[in-house]
C-alpha cells in the first residue's frame, strides 16, 4: 500500500485494498477478540475486504532503539494502521499487537498512532477507531514512548474539538494500561469486553511498589474486579460492555459513533463534576465489590461470574453507567 | 523374659501425655505446640503429612514452633517438601534425618541445605517406594495428618483430596504408633468415614482450613503453538499407532493441550473410543472438553483439584465416588494402577542425556519426582497382554518366541528442545550427577531411567527409542530431535537420516502432520472461562486463575 499522506488518498480506501487476506484467517467463525492478532481484529471489525493499511510490514519501519538491547524488531513496530469502511461510512483505524513486547509504545510505533490521528484531523472520516492491546510504554525508548503518549492525547483532543469521534475498542491480551489507559481517557467513547483490562499502573506496579498486602498481582479475580471489563462498564468507565467478537466490537463501535458526545465547555465540566462525584462516593471503598454494592447492584458477589445477559441488566438499572459526559 | 510389647507401652505413654491436653480427642489449634512436644520423643520417625496437592499446614507450624530443646533430631519421612515449615524444622534442629518423594517451590532451598549439610539425606523417593518402605523400615512412631472433618471419635473425613492418607494411617496405626489429624470441622457426623476413628488418637481443630495447591490446573490461555504441535505430533505418531487406551498423563502444558486436542483434533482422526478413554489421572479442569465429548470412560485419581468438586459429584459415571457423593482419591492405589494398569505415561523433565536418562533435578534446584517415575518405568511384574503393550514389546525384540516375550510399556517424554529461559533440555550430562558427587550421594536423583523410556517427542520430531537397536543408535536418535542445542548439533547428519528412513526419527512431514496447522484454533477450550463454560458452570476454578 501507499504511504500516501494526501488527504484524498488516504480516504479514497476500499477499492485497493489489495487480496483478500488468507483463508486460515477468515475461515474462523467465532473468532475471540482476546485470542485474535491485530491484523485479524481489523480485518473482521471493518467491512469485508476494506481495511488498506498504511506503513505496512513490508516498509520495515523498525525500532531504531532496539537493537541497542539486542532485542528482537517487528516490522510493523507493534501496531498496523490504516483506513477501512465500517456499515460504508470511511473510518480510520490503529490496532496495537499485544504479542510484540506487549504491545508498548515506542517511537515508531507512536508515530504512527499520532500519524493517524493527525490525518484524520484533515480528512474528516466518520470515526477513528483505536483497538488497544498495551502495557504503556516501552522502557527501551521510554523518551519517546511518553511523548508520544502526550502527543497522541493532544491530537485526540484536536480531533474531537473538530467533531471526529475518536472510539476506543479494549479487548486484548495486554489490555490498555500505563499511558495506553490514558490515551483510553481522552477517547469520547469506550468499549470494553470482559477480559479488557483498564488502568493506568498494572497489578505487577502496584504490587512492587506497595506490597502484595496492598495489591496482590496473582490473584487474578482481584485483577478483573479491579480493572476488568464489567467493574469498568459499571462505572461508566466505559460506555459499552461487549462479547469477546469481532462481531460485538463492530455493533458496539457503530452504536457508541452514533452517540458520541459534543466536545465542549459542558461536556469538560459534565466529566469533572462525574469523576468529582465517583472519589467523593467510592473513595474510601477497598473492593470493587463494595463499590457495586454502594451503585445498587443487589448481589454484588455474583457480578464477576455474570453471563452477557444478566449483566446487561444489571448495567441497565445502575445510574452512574450512563452519562453525557467524558 | 522377652519383651514383645516395648512400643506398646511406649505408645501408651505418648497418648497418656497427649490426653492431658484433650477434651476426649479433641485438642484446640492453640494446644498443637503442647500436644506434639507431649507426644514427640527426640530421633522419632515423623511423618508430617504433605504431598504436591494438600497439606497437614496447622500441624506443620506447630511442629516448627515446639521448642527444639524438647524435640530433636527428628527423622522426617514424608511425600512432599512443600511448605517452608517443613525446611525451617531442619535449620532449627528440630529433625535431622529426611527421606522424601516431591518437592515442588522449596526445591532451591532444599539444594542449598543439603549443600550446607543441614539434612542428612537418605534418598529421594518415588512414591510407591517410600509407601513402601512405610511397611518395613521407615515405620512412623508419629503421623501428622490432614482431614475435611471428624467426629469426636476421630471417625475421619478426607474429602476429595485422600491421597496419602489411609497409606500414612494403616503403617502408623497399625505398628505402635500416634496419629494426629488436624481438621478443619469438628462435626457430629462425618459424611462418610475415610479414616475410622479407632486409628485417630487426637483431632486438632484447626485455626484455618488446610491448604491446597491446585498443581494440575493448566491455563488453556498460556498454551503455545509450539506445545501444540508436539501434541498433535502424539497423538497421530503415537496415541493412534499403539491404540493407546489406558494411560496417565504427567502436568505439563504438553499433556494438558493433547486433552484439550481431543475433541477437536482427535475427532477429526477417527479417534474417539479407540484412544484415551480410561485414565489413572487427577481430575485435570483441561480433560473437561474431552469428558463432556464422551471420550472419556473413567478416572481413577491420586487426589483432587481445586475447584473440580462440584463437576465430579455430578459425573460419578466417570469418577470414583463415595456413597456422599464426593471424589474418593487414593495415591497408593492410583500410583499401582498407573504403574500396572496403564499402557503409556507421558511426561516432561528438565534435562535429558545422551542416554535417554531424565531429571528435573538441575544445579540449583532439587524438585522430587513425585509420581513420574512409578508411572515412567516398565513393571517387570506385569504379565497381562494388551495390543499397545505388546505391539511396543515387538519393536523393543523384534526376534525371540513370541509367547516368551514381554510385552513393553509406553513411556513418553514430551519436551521443548529449549525450556524455560531458553535452557536447553538437552544435556550431554545430568545436573544430577554433579548434585551427588557434591552431596556425597551413592545414586544421582535420577527421575526416568533411559532404558524404561520409549519415545521422546519435541517440535523436531518423534524419536522412538524401542527401535533403536545399540547405544550410538539411540544417541543418535536422541540427538536427531534436540533442535539447536548443542546436543543436537552434535548430530551425525548421515546417521540421523538413516533413522529417519527406518522410522526411527519421525518429522511432523513423515506423520502428515503441517506445522502451520498447529493453531490455538484447535484447543477445545482457549481460556479458564471456556473449561467453566464446557462443565456447565460446574467448574470453579480458584481466584488466581480466573480473569473474570
Amino acid at each position: 500500500m501507499p504511504a500516501s499522506t494526501d488527504p484524498d488518498a488516504v480516504l479514497s480506501g476500499g477499492d485497493e485494498a489489495g487480496p483478500p487476506p488468507p483463508a486460515r484467517a477468515t475461515a474462523r467463525t467465532g473468532m475471540s477478540w482476546y485470542e485474535a492478532s491485530a491484523r485479524q481484529r481489523v480485518a473482521a471489525l471493518c467491512d469485508a475486504g476494506t481495511f488498506a493499511e498504511f506503513l505496512g510490514p513490508t516498509e520495515r519501519r523498525t525500532s531504531p532503539h532496539l537493537p541497542l538491547f539486542d532485542l528482537p524488531r517487528a516490522f510493523d513496530d507493534g501496531i498496523v494502521v490504516g483506513r477501512a469502511r465500517l456499515d460504508g461510512k470511511p473510518v480510520l483505524v490503529a490496532a496495537q499487537e499485544g504479542r510484540f513486547m506487549g504491545g508498548a509504545f515506542g517511537e515508531v510505533h507512536g508515530a504512527k498512532l499520532i500519524g493517524l490521528l493527525r490525518a484524520a484531523l484533515q480528512v474528516r472520516p466518520a470515526a477513528v477507531l483505536i483497538l488497544f492491546d498495551t502495557g504503556g510504554v516501552r522502557l527501551q525508548e521510554a523518551n519517546a514512548g511518553e511523548t508520544a503518549i502526550a502527543e497522541a492525547m493532544r491530537a485526540i483532543a484536536a480531533l474531537r474539538a473538530a467533531g471526529v469521534p475518536v472510539i476506543g475498542l479494549v479487548g486484548g491480551r495486554a489490555g490498555a494500561y500505563g499511558g495506553g489507559g490514558l490515551i483510553a481517557g481522552t477517547c469520547a467513547r469506550l468499549a470494553v469486553s470482559e477480559s479488557g483490562r483498564i488502568s493506568v499502573s498494572g497489578p505487577e506496579v502496584i504490587e512492587t511498589n506497595r506490597g502484595a498486602e496492598e495489591f496482590d498481582s496473582r490473584d487474578r479475580a482481584l485483577v478483573w474486579r479491579t480493572m476488568g471489563g464489567k467493574h469498568r462498564r459499571l462505572i461508566g468507565g466505559a460506555d459499552a460492555f461487549c462479547d469477546d467478537t469481532a462481531a460485538g466490537f463492530r455493533a458496539a463501535a457503530l452504536d457508541l459513533i452514533a452517540r458520541a458526545p459534543a466536545f465542549d465547555l459542558a461536556t469538560l465540566e459534565a466529566e469533572q463534576a462525574r469523576l468529582a462525584a465517583r472519589i467523593a462516593r467510592f473513595g474510601d471503598c477497598r473492593d470493587a465489590a463494595e463499590i457495586w454494592a454502594r451503585l445498587g447492584v443487589n448481589d454484588p458477589d455474583a457480578v464477576p461470574a455474570m453471563e452477557a445477559a444478566a449483566f446487561a441488566e444489571t448495567v441497565a438499572r445502575v445510574e452512574e453507567a450512563h452519562h453525557d459526559a467524558r | 523374659m522377652a519383651d514383645w510389647h516395648s512400643e506398646a507401652r511406649l505408645r501408651d505413654e505418648r497418648i497418656a501425655a497427649g490426653r492431658v491436653l484433650a477434651d476426649g480427642k479433641v485438642v484446640p489449634a492453640g494446644a498443637a505446640v503442647d500436644l506434639l512436644e507431649a507426644i514427640l520423643r527426640p530421633g522419632d520417625r515423623v511423618c508430617l503429612e504433605g504431598d504436591n496437592q494438600k497439606q497437614a499446614d496447622c500441624l506443620a507450624r506447630a511442629l516448627a514452633a515446639c521448642d527444639p530443646a524438647r524435640v530433636h533430631d527428628l527423622h522426617m519421612v514424608q511425600s512432599g517438601i512443600v511448605l517452608p515449615e517443613h525446611l525451617d524444622v531442619f535449620e532449627t534442629g528440630i529433625a535431622k534425618r529426611l527421606d522424601y518423594s516431591y518437592s515442588g517451590p522449596q526445591g532451591g532451598r532444599i539444594a542449598k541445605m543439603l549443600y550446607g549439610g543441614q539434612i542428612q539425606l537418605g534418598a529421594v523417593h518415588t512414591y510407591l517406594e517410600l509407601f513402601a518402605r512405610y511397611f518395613v523400615d521407615l515405620t512412623p512412631h508419629v503421623a501428622l495428618i490432614a482431614g475435611v472433618s471428624a467426629d469426636r471419635e476421630g471417625n475421619l473425613y478426607t474429602g476429595p483430596n485422600t491421597e496419602d492418607t489411609p497409606t500414612v494411617v494403616e503403617a502408623t496405626a497399625f505398628k505402635n504408633g500416634v496419629v494426629v489429624a488436624q481438621v478443619n470441622a469438628i462435626v457430629d457426623r462425618v459424611p462418610r468415614v475415610d479414616i475410622p476413628g479407632d486409628r485417630i488418637d487426637f483431632v486438632v481443630a484447626a485455626d484455618k482450613p488446610f491448604y491446597v495447591e491446585p498443581l494440575f490446573t493448566r491455563d488453556p490461555a498460556a498454551m503455545t503453538e509450539t506445545q501444540i504441535l508436539i501434541a498433535m505430533m502424539a497423538i497421530k505418531g503415537i496415541y493412534a499407532e499403539y491404540g493407546v487406551r489406558r494411560l496417565n498423563h504427567g502436568i505439563g502444558f504438553g499433556t494438558a493441550a493433547i486433552e484439550l486436542l481431543l475433541p477437536t483434533y482427535g475427532e477429526r482422526l477417527g479417534l474417539k473410543g479407540k484412544i484415551a478413554t480410561h485414565w489413572a489421572l487427577n481430575p485435570h479442569p483441561t480433560l473437561i472438553p474431552a469428558i463432556e465429548s464422551g471420550w472419556v470412560s473413567q478416572v481413577h485419581c491420586f487426589g483432587s483439584e481445586v475447584g473440580m468438586d462440584r463437576y465430579i459429584r455430578a459425573r460419578p459415571d466417570v469418577f470414583f465416588t463415595g456413597r456422599d457423593g464426593s471424589l474418593r482419591s487414593n495415591r497408593a492405589f492410583c500410583q499401582t494402577a498407573g504403574l500396572y494398569a496403564c499402557d503409556l505415561f507421558i511426561g516432561a523433565t528438565l534435562q535429558i542425556d545422551l542416554a535417554g536418562h531424565s531429571s528435573t533435578v538441575t544445579r540449583d534446584r532439587v524438585a522430587g519426582f513425585g509420581g513420574a517415575p512409578n508411572m515412567g518405568s516398565d513393571p517387570h511384574g506385569r504379565r497381562h497382554p494388551s495390543d499397545t503393550w505388546m505391539k511396543a514389546g515387538h519393536e523393543a525384540q523384534g526376534t525371540g518366541d513370541p509367547m516368551l516375550m514381554r510385552g513393553r510399556k509406553l513411556v513418553v517424554q514430551l519436551v521443548e528442545t529449549f525450556g524455560d529461559k531458553l535452557v536447553p533440555t538437552f544435556v550431554e550430562r545430568l545436573d544430577a550427577l554433579e548434585l551427588a558427587r557434591r552431596t556425597g550421594l551413592e545414586l544421582a536423583p535420577v527421575m526416568i531411567y533411559g532404558d524404561d523410556v520409549t519415545h521422546i517427542v519435541t517440535e523436531e520430531g518423534i524419536a522412538n527409542l524401542l527401535l533403536c537397536r545399540d547405544a550410538d543408535e539411540r544417541e543418535q536418535a536422541i540427538r536427531g530431535v534436540a533442535g539447536y542445542t548443542e546436543v543436537g548439533r552434535g548430530r551425525d547428519r548421515a546417521k540421523v537420516e538413516a533413522l529417519r528412513a527406518r522410522g526411527v526419527i519421525r518429522r511432523p512431514e513423515d506423520l502428515g502432520i503441517e506445522p502451520l496447522d498447529a493453531d490455538r484454533a484447535l484447543l477445545a477450550a482457549k481460556s479458564i472461562k471456556d473449561l467453566v463454560h464446557w462443565s456447565g458452570g460446574l467448574y470453579e476454578p480458584p481466584a488466581k486463575f480466573r480473569n473474570w
